[in-house]
């Protein structure tokens, strides 16, 4: 049906070229869109160095000050360590929490007193703000890779467990319906109506998911003093050396876009067909 | 008669299974050795001591509810001004795209130490930092809300004139509602961990400052008491969301429920 979609553009864009206003965005070539988006990259640096000339260069250091000091840093060992760790837990920790969300939820959402039963629990334990348990962990786990591992799955698996509850709720939709009156074989069922139709329901879990995982992961080591980037940005603070600072925090903010754009990455992947994935929520 | 007995078997079906679990707790825990794991007696009694008692409660509530309360007042307003703005300059909002992605992908934490250096460890320091930190998700959902508008509504509004004020109130904002409430949840979360976070540094009032106390003077059951206070101030937080967002988009309810009685 959609034999391009191999270099069909991201979801936002093909929707937005169906609006009025849309026409402006189609102007200008892609790659024009490239140098202006370069362009707006580079005043907004601009901004930042007359701003740093305002403030004391230890408070608010000038942009090539801070990248100068980010390549200075990528050639140590220590620096990649830091970024490893936090990748690793991050990535342990989300894989931990698909493992178990996804099956736990769907199972839960396949029974309605299951589901009702666990409603109000899962209310309460969700509205509990993860970063609390913080120091309990801290106390039993020490300030170790497990301790921020343990904090990351606790905040995170909320979104994707609950998500999945609804994704299997959906058993109950029309085409269900559908499907149960013409016979439809299980095993068919599954793989051309259940699967489908619960992706986009997991996939939108899995986005807020995948945020909380990673400010929870920085915000551990940062407050916890673990290993890894969040606890880089901490100690350079902790020894006013605010250049080193910057450095991190900017390779957090790369972090986050890398995992951003991964996660658009796969969701184009999973749910080309989909048509609505633009009218999900961000997070 | 039968609509009470199925209200009441529906309730009980919800709440059997904490009441199970805190049971279960309590029993378990009664004759716990454990340093960590305190009876859930000696909890429930640190809390009614420090979360009951009018003003030890103020003292440990009332700064958390200051940065809430304004943080995310301050997000809820600038992210929806500046969600808005991107929203219909869409040249504009298409040039600044990676930089408005590149700042959304800092996590709000690590600019706790620079907010420490530009504005100071005082209250003001935590508000902006809850301010900026929840302000992505109702930016980014008013953004795409806004994108979102059925364009025949816009061309309409304009072949009858309406003024452009209305025209933002009424029909934009008006649509683009409904995700700017879903953007609104997540950001009530985020000022939830961010106001703990920013508390631990340099605070002398407040639950994040109680909780890292009562932690580094070993006061376990002060500890487990906090994280209790926390989800219940987390809960009754969501309940009111809730009722607002009940409230305010209750066009929307109808508008679906009259979808569905005509399916």
């Amino acid at each position: 049906m959609r034999a391009n979609s191999g270099v069909t553009p991201p979801g936002i864009e093909r929707v937005a070229t169906a609006t009025t206003a849309g026409a402006a965005d189609a102007k200008p070539a892609r790659l024009g869109w490239i140098l202006i988006q370069v362009a707006a990259f580079v005043v907004a640096g601009g901004v930042w160095g007359v701003a740093s000339l305002l403030f004391p260069a230890t408070t608010l250091p000038p942009p090539t000050a801070v990248l100068a000091r980010l390549g200075e840093l990528a050639l140590t060992a220590d620096f990649w360590s830091a970024v490893g760790i936090t990748i690793g837990t991050f990535a342990v920790a989300l894989v931990i929490c698909i493992v178990v969300g996804v099956p736990v939820g769907l199972a839960i959402g396949a029974s309605t007193i299951a589901t009702q039963s666990t409603r109000l629990l899962f209310d309460f334990l969700r509205t509990i703000p993860p970063i609390a348990i913080l120091p309990l962990l801290l106390l039993v786990l020490g300030a170790e890779f497990e301790m921020v591992l343990v904090l990351a799955v606790g905040g995170a698996i909320w979104p994707i467990l609950i998500q999945s509850i609804y994704a299997a709720r959906q058993g109950e939709s029309l085409l269900a319906e559908m499907a149960a009156s013409y016979r439809v074989p299980r095993a068919w069922f599954i793989r051309h109506i259940f699967v489908p139709g619960a992706i986009p329901f997991v996939m939108t879990g899995l986005r807020l998911g995948t945020t909380i995982c990673l400010l929870l992961t920085i915000s551990g080591e940062l407050l916890g003093a673990a290993p890894g980037v969040g606890y880089e940005i901490a100690n350079a603070q902790a020894y006013y050396d605010n250049t080193r600072m910057y450095a991190y925090v900017v390779v957090s903010a790369l972090l986050g876009l890398t995992v951003n754009g991964g996660f658009w990455a796969l969701q184009r992947r999973l749910l080309r067909w989909h048509p609505s994935i633009r009218g999900e929520v961000r997070s | 008669m039968s609509a009470v007995r199925r209200w009441t078997s529906l309730i009980a079906l919800e709440i059997w299974l904490p009441l199970l679990l805190v049971v279960i707790w309590w029993f378990a825990s009664e004759s716990s050795n454990s340093v960590y794991f305190p009876p859930l007696r000696l909890i429930l009694q640190s809390f009614a001591e420090n979360w009951l008692v009018p003003d030890r409660a103020l003292a440990n509530l009332v700064p958390s509810l200051q940065v809430i309360g304004v943080g995310y007042g301050v997000a809820l307003a600038g992210g929806i001004a500046f969600g808005t703005l991107l929203g219909l300059a869409r040249p504009f909002e298409r040039a600044v795209r990676p930089i408005v992605e590149s700042l959304r992908a800092i996590p709000g934490v690590a600019l706790l130490p620079l907010f420490i250096v530009l504005f100071g460890i005082d209250q003001p320091m935590r508000i902006l930092l809850v301010a900026y930190g929840a302000a992505w998700p109702v930016l980014l959902n008013t953004l795409d809300g806004v994108r979102g508008v059925e364009p025949t509504l816009l061309d309409m509004a304009r072949v009858f004139r309406v003024g452009r004020v209305r025209r933002l109130f009424l029909l934009i904002l008006r649509s683009a509602g409904p995700q700017i409430f879903a953007g609104a949840r997540i950001s009530l979360a985020i000022t939830l961990i961010i106001m703990v976070i920013s508390e631990t540094v340099g605070a002398s009032g407040g639950v994040g400052y109680f909780l890292m106390t009562a932690k580094s003077e070993f006061r376990i059951s002060s500890m487990w008491s906090a994280i209790i206070a926390l989800g219940i101030l987390g809960y009754l937080l969501n309940i009111l969301f809730r009722i607002a967002e009940r409230y305010i988009l209750r066009w929307h309810r109808l508008q679906q429920a009259r979808l569905e009685t005509a399916r």
